[in-house]
């Protein structure tokens, strides 16, 4: 529950800003603004957003209906040569079905410069505009602008028209420059209800009225008889009331990459719009999705998700000769699992929707992650589990921070036991019960139960997974040192590793631990558990080495993790703007017997020690111990969450340093 | 007459697909071929038509057994396409290991899609390609597409070995031509290879080759152009979007495209010609004139791609570029051209093939060649080259992008290979001059002026425009022999003039020195050490190169913590041979104070295999003497 906490957290430090709101107009382009040499906030920034102001509006068309139409106006300062990129402008627009069918207009485009004290504006042309036919189901507007120099202002408008008004699309405030002032404006008529998410560090000012607004609505009607034919043409009159609601921000300062980051955009500032429920005159209401559950159950009752998970004909034949004779849960989870995993591929598509449908993915033999998972799902109901699939949102999708149906891009598969979910991902070759791929391993998931009813489950692991190493080597006169090792990796450790090996051959894999490792030189490799994955995989090999110890005098220096050691603290910056994300949590443990050579005393050893983070985050032990000429160590390095908040980081990186300090101590051997 | 002939079409197809089950077994590849190998190219023919000079048609077949994941990419099942280059079939079926077939795949489930790629804004190319997802491996896939294109100038290059990790069962080039277009070949890295020209007349030429066994790839290999075998094509009359030409040497072509492609669009508004006039004001000598154009030109423009139809190759108007300040290579060379026209410098379009590793236009096979643009302004007997894309190279830099190689410079009176300025390995220098200091608690704190010059320039002038974070980040990676490592100042200065980059900085750093019981142990060369690693490869079998030399050297000045004394200091150290140079002195001077130097030659070279683990061992005992460590014992 961490993890959420945290998240509360973020919420609670808002920063408002005293905003008055500020009259922006393209074309007013000062002469303050164009002799401004560096952003008087950010002297680094290439390039800075003036202003941005968007509108979205929901309104009548007597052809179409409701509508969404969305301008906006951006103002942006080029300071350097490096922000030229902001010069190239790109709207993606949706042309897949003729009656969801998106239009892009740019306007207004303009680029200003100084020139011996005048505004010099050059506008535009046609042979600055491009359309990019993506794909069959998006296309792109682009424009390049012209006499762009460092210094420049520039002005474009651009204005997209959609037919279908659940696509109003998300503000971002924030972004890789600064933002000086950021305005969005909605319009919506009383018969519709928008669900509006916040997110990021920073908030905008919301101010909300109310405004009459009438449309015409022509009509004709025929009357055929006896007789001539007459037409009798109708207008009516409706009105209604349409709010507006402003959002603006300002002085939002420059997205910044980190590494270690889950996605920063879960982070970036913006907000997002989902049509929750449509209420005409004289109509029922319709609602799409105000709470989680009525999400899930949305979902749920689309064709080419719930309606799939029913199906079960085309497998039932398969499945009977699988599992006859097998009683048990658990083996009946693995064996459909493993028939899923090997009968069905992946064909790297996400979504939770079906594409082709179980049915038919199941016959090519491969599929996207719902007909995958589904499938799964469906299988595990009709073996006799309680199965239901759960919504995940993957990494590269962000966080599912509030309720719509575009929070999820995912679904995976949980069988329930009294012990607790287990979940399952066929997609992935080296994934087992409970370990998922690192794409679904985000923060919660929302199971859904067959009568629509749903829960929401943690993804991020609790358990730790261990990378263990077990190593005996010694050390001869010269410095040489021969020895043999043992790494064992279990959990999501495991299914990395076997990821990584399977990408390569062997001998190019050695010849990659080899170099990677000081150049050793390995023998007598093997491994064990490759292919089964369910038990922890490790590799054994035998090595020598002649670069992993100083000979400096008659004095041998060793490193005693050799090339285990961790070198380098991976988090060496100064600040940290957003949380760490490990990942997973994790446990690496090393044993080590060290042989030291005939003739040599030690003169030093390294003292054991050992440290632990507040509030049972990680710990660190380090221990050795000589008799006579035979060291024995262990050292242990163990997080125990996934995710550190930035308050954390100061610690964290306190931990890496000392860890690292200690870890590159060196034992002395002196010559007797 | 059309139905006979559909029928006669469909009676060869199920005649082909019916010889092909049962053909391609996966228990048939010979164990030399799946040696290293993730694929196996059961078969690769193209047959080339060339109907006329305006008329090409292209059939491949490509019959490829991936044997597991890696092999996927070998496959490639893709065409592109745009307004001149028609596509009139792709087809695709996939074959199990025992032959039988499991899917059909047919142009309209074949991805369709925009072509535009990262630097370029917009094209009007497309590509159709296969998105397959394999059920199990080994598979097999036999792929076959047909184009037809009005553009003769480029016919494709032919390599038999089309990557590493990939082996050859058979591979088929067959070609057709009238005789009176000058058809011309010329083959490249034959020899240890089984290839045999089966035929070779006046309208026809064919090579087979059989069984080539899957190559790894190495490190420093030079470029897979430069090892496989291949053959390059051409015409002596050919057509391009809309345009025809003729060629047999360098200054024929060289005069086509100055009045074919280049003439016409230098053509610039008084206004601007005035503004350019007055720039240049009464300097009278060129280069100094040029100088002060390119200045301009930098100025006012920036780099962007749109290559629509015949503005692949012709360059947009300079009038355009004056007034939307922006082009491509092609554009912003010749919009140069024409303000150095103005001013009275005479200059040339240079066409080159723009890369890290240096390739050459190849001088004894005229044809359409390079995917670069820059400018070559004469200066006595000699070239100055301009990069006209670039707002921050100095005057006539070439760093490493378009240095040292055969470049054509297209003048009105014919086209002439010359070679781009070679950046001498003496003259690729970092200089680094430094101080730092010990305390008694191992602390760091020091400040390094680093001077780069020559090719390494190019690398360090980019520095100037990283951000605050990618700077420290950049730094940090730099030195990341020192732990902890806090950067403080740091200034540049970017002296373009003699095109020289001097980088000062400030660094601090806790528990560099590692002190255990009463002694503390620290590297002396703490700002320079040779940290690339030289890789071991088992059983090397290509040669190996070093494109650019340099040349290193460090001046170090070490204050060494009071209540200390020197334990063990590590000895002067010196290596010479073919690779290069390296020296290392420590100078013990007063008052607890010693100077390190040091100095890195590298040269540049081509060598064989064998000398690689010379070589390897070489850059080991520098990477290993740099590592060097001083022990202090408290007194």
């Amino acid at each position: 529950m961490k993890s959420i906490k945290f998240f509360r957290i973020l919420f609670l430090f808002f920063i408002f800003f005293k905003t008055t709101a500020q009259e922006f107009k393209l074309g007013k382009v000062s002469v303050a603004e164009l002799e401004q040499k560096v952003h008087p906030k950010d002297s680094s920034a290439a390039a800075a957003i003036l202003y941005k102001k968007g509108k979205a509006r929901v309104e009548y068309d007597t052809n179409d209906g409701f509508i969404l139409v969305t301008q906006v106006d951006t103002r942006i300062k080029i300071y350097k040569k490096g922000g030229y990129d902001w010069a190239n402008q790109g709207v993606v627009y949706y042309v897949g079905s003729n009656d969801s069918r998106e239009k892009v207009d740019f306007s207004d485009v303009n680029t200003y410069n100084l020139v011996n004290g005048k505004i010099e504006k050059t506008k535009l042309k046609s042979d600055g505009v491009f359309n990019e036919e993506v794909n069959k189901y998006r296309s792109r507007k682009k424009i390049t602008m012209p006499n762009v120099k460092e210094g420049s202002v520039l002005e474009f408008s651009y204005t997209v028209r959609s037919p279908n008004i659940g696509m109003m699309r998300e503000w971002a405030f924030q972004t890789g420059i600064p933002v000086n002032y950021s305005e969005y404006a909605t319009y919506i008529p009383e018969y519709f209800t928008f669900n509006v998410r916040q997110k990021g560090y920073i908030f905008p000012k919301v101010t909300s009225e109310r405004n009459n607004k009438s449309i015409m609505i022509n009509s004709k009607e025929r009357s055929e008889g006896i007789g001539p034919t007459t037409t009798t043409f109708y207008t009516d009159k409706v009105d209604y009331m349409e709010t507006e609601t402003t959002y603006i921000a300002q002085d939002l300062p420059a997205m910044k990459e980190e590494s270690y980051v889950n996605n920063i955009d879960n982070y970036t500032s913006s907000l997002e719009q989902e049509l929750s429920m449509v209420k005409y005159p004289n109509s029922p209401m319709e609602t799409f999705s105000t709470d989680w559950n009525s999400v899930a159950k949305t979902i749920y009752e689309y064709s080419d998700f719930g309606p799939e998970l029913n199906k079960t004909g085309y497998f039932e034949n398969d499945l009977k000769v699988l599992l006859a004779g097998v009683t048990k849960p658990e083996e009946k989870i693995l064996i459909i699992f493993n028939h899923v995993k090997s009968n069905v591929k992946w064909n790297k598509y996400y979504g939770y929707s079906c594409e082709k449908g179980v049915r038919k993915a199941y016959q090519e033999k491969s599929g996207n992650v719902a007909e995958i998972n589904l499938m799964l799902t469906a299988m595990l109901r009709y073996a006799g589990l309680t199965a239901n699939p759960v919504l995940v949102s993957t990494r590269s999708n962000g966080i599912a921070l509030f309720p719509n149906r575009t929070a999820f891009n995912y679904v995976i598969g949980a069988v329930e036991t009294p012990e607790g979910n287990i979940l399952l991902d066929a997609t992935d070759n080296f994934s087992v019960p409970n370990v998922l791929p690192t794409r679904a391993l985000n923060w919660y998931g929302r199971l859904i139960r067959k009568d629509g009813s749903s829960d929401e489950v943690a993804l991020m692991p609790k358990k730790p997974s261990s990378d263990i190493v077990f190593m005996n080597y010694s050390v001869d006169a010269d410095g040489k040192i021969t020895g043999k090792a043992k790494r064992q990796c279990s959990d999501y450790n495991a299914m990395i590793f076997r990821g990584n090996i399977s990408e390569q051959k062997e001998e190019a894999y050695l010849e990659k631990l080899e170099n990677d490792n000081n150049k050793i030189e390995i023998s007598e490799y093997s491994r064990a558990n490759e292919k089964e994955l369910l038990l922890p995989v490790s590799e054994t090999y035998s090595f020598t080495g002649s670069n992993l110890c100083e000979k400096i005098g008659d004095k041998i220096y060793v490193s005693p993790m050799l090339f285990f050691a961790d070198e380098k603290n991976p988090f060496n910056q100064e600040t940290r703007e957003y949380p760490v994300d490990f990942g997973f949590p994790f446990l690496d443990k090393y044993n080590i017997t060290i042989k030291i050579p005939d003739g040599f005393e030690i003169e030093t050893l390294p003292v054991p020690a050992a440290m632990n983070m507040e509030g049972d985050l990680g710990a660190f032990k380090f221990n050795i111990a000589a008799s006579e000429n035979t060291l024995q160590m262990s050292v242990s390095h163990q997080i125990n969450e996934a995710i550190f908040s930035t308050e954390q980081y100061e610690m964290l990186k306190e931990y890496y340093k000392t860890m690292i300090a200690k870890e590159s101590e060196k034992i002395v051997l002196k010559k007797i | 007459m059309k139905i006979p002939c559909y029928a006669l079409l469909f009676f060869l197809f199920t005649l082909v697909s019916s010889a092909q089950k049962g053909t391609y077994l996966i228990s048939t590849i010979k164990d030399s071929l799946k040696e290293n190998a993730n694929s196996v190219v059961r078969l690769d023919q193209m047959d080339i038509v060339i109907a006329s000079q305006r008329s090409m048609n292209i059939k491949t077949q490509r019959v490829v057994s991936v044997l597991n994941e890696k092999g996927l990419n070998d496959i490639d099942a893709y065409q592109h396409y745009d307004k001149t280059t028609a596509i009139k079939n792709i087809e695709a079926v996939v074959y199990d290991a025992f032959g039988n077939e499991i899917k059909k795949i047919k142009r309209k489930d074949f991805r369709d899609q925009s072509a535009v790629s990262g630097s370029t804004l917009f094209s009007d190319s497309r590509v159709v390609y296969l998105d397959y997802t394999p059920i199990s491996y080994p598979f097999t896939i036999v792929y076959t597409s047909e184009t037809e294109t009005s553009n003769t100038a480029f016919i494709p290059q032919w390599y038999f070995l089309g990557g590493y990790y990939l082996s050859i069962e058979k591979c088929v080039l067959n070609v057709a031509f009238p005789n009176d277009l000058g058809f011309k070949k010329k083959e490249f890295q034959f020899s240890g290879y089984n290839i045999k020209k089966t035929v070779d007349t006046d309208t026809r030429l064919s090579y087979e080759a059989v069984n080539i066994s899957a190559q790894k790839a190495e490190d420093l290999s030079p470029s897979s152009r430069d090892l496989f075998p291949r053959i390059m094509m051409g015409l002596e009359r050919f057509h391009l979007e809309g345009v025809d030409g003729a060629a047999t040497n360098w200054t024929d072509f060289g005069k086509w495209y100055s009045d074919k492609i280049l003439a016409g669009t230098t053509d610039l508004p008084e206004s601007t010609k005035l503004k350019i006039k007055e720039v240049v004001g009464n300097e009278k000598d060129p280069v100094k004139k040029a100088k002060l154009v390119y200045d301009f030109v930098q100025k006012k423009s920036r780099y962007v791609s749109i290559q629509v139809g015949i503005g692949g190759w012709k360059p947009m108007l300079a009038s355009d570029v004056d007034r939307l300040g922006y082009g491509d290579c092609k554009a912003l060379s010749n919009y140069t051209k024409a303000l150095l026209q103005v001013v009275d410098v005479p200059s040339y379009n240079t066409v080159l093939y723009g890369d890290r590793y240096k390739f050459d236009i190849q001088s004894d096979f005229v044809s359409m060649q390079g995917n670069h643009m820059i400018l070559a302004i004469p200066t006595g007997n000699n070239y100055t080259f301009l990069e006209c894309t670039s707002q921050d190279d100095p005057f006539g830099y070439q760093g490493t992008f378009t240095d040292d190689r055969d470049v054509l410079v297209v003048k009105p009176e014919g086209g002439e290979i010359i070679r781009t300025k070679i950046y001498e390995d003496r003259g690729n220098i970092q200089r680094d001059k430094a101080v730092y200091t010990i305390d008694e608690n191992g602390h760091f704190s020091g400040s390094i002026s680093i001077l780069s010059e020559g090719s390494v320039y190019s690398k360090k002038m980019q520095l100037e425009h990283l951000q605050p974070t990618e700077k420290e980040a950049h730094y940090k990676e730099y030195w990341d022999n020192i732990n902890n490592l806090k950067l403080g100042k740091v200034t540049f200065t970017n002296d373009k003039e003699n095109i020289r980059f001097t980088e000062d900085i400030n660094v601090t750093a806790a528990n560099y020195g590692a002190i255990s019981a009463n002694k503390m142990i620290f590297v002396i060369d703490a700002f320079n050490q040779y940290t690339g690693s030289v890789k071991r490869i088992r059983n090397r079998k290509n040669p190996f190169q070093i494109q650019r030399g340099y040349l290193d050297t460090d001046e170090i000045e070490i204050n060494l913590p009071t209540g200390f004394s020197i334990e063990f200091l590590p000895s002067n150290f010196e290596l010479k041979n073919k690779f290069g140079e390296y020296k290392t002195e420590i100078i013990k001077s007063e008052n607890n104070k010693l100077i390190y130097k040091r100095s890195m030659f590298l040269n540049k070279g081509k060598y064989s295999n064998k000398e690689y683990d010379e070589y390897r061992l070489f850059m080991e005992q520098v990477s290993r003497n740099d590592n060097a460590k001083i022990i202090l014992t408290k007194n």
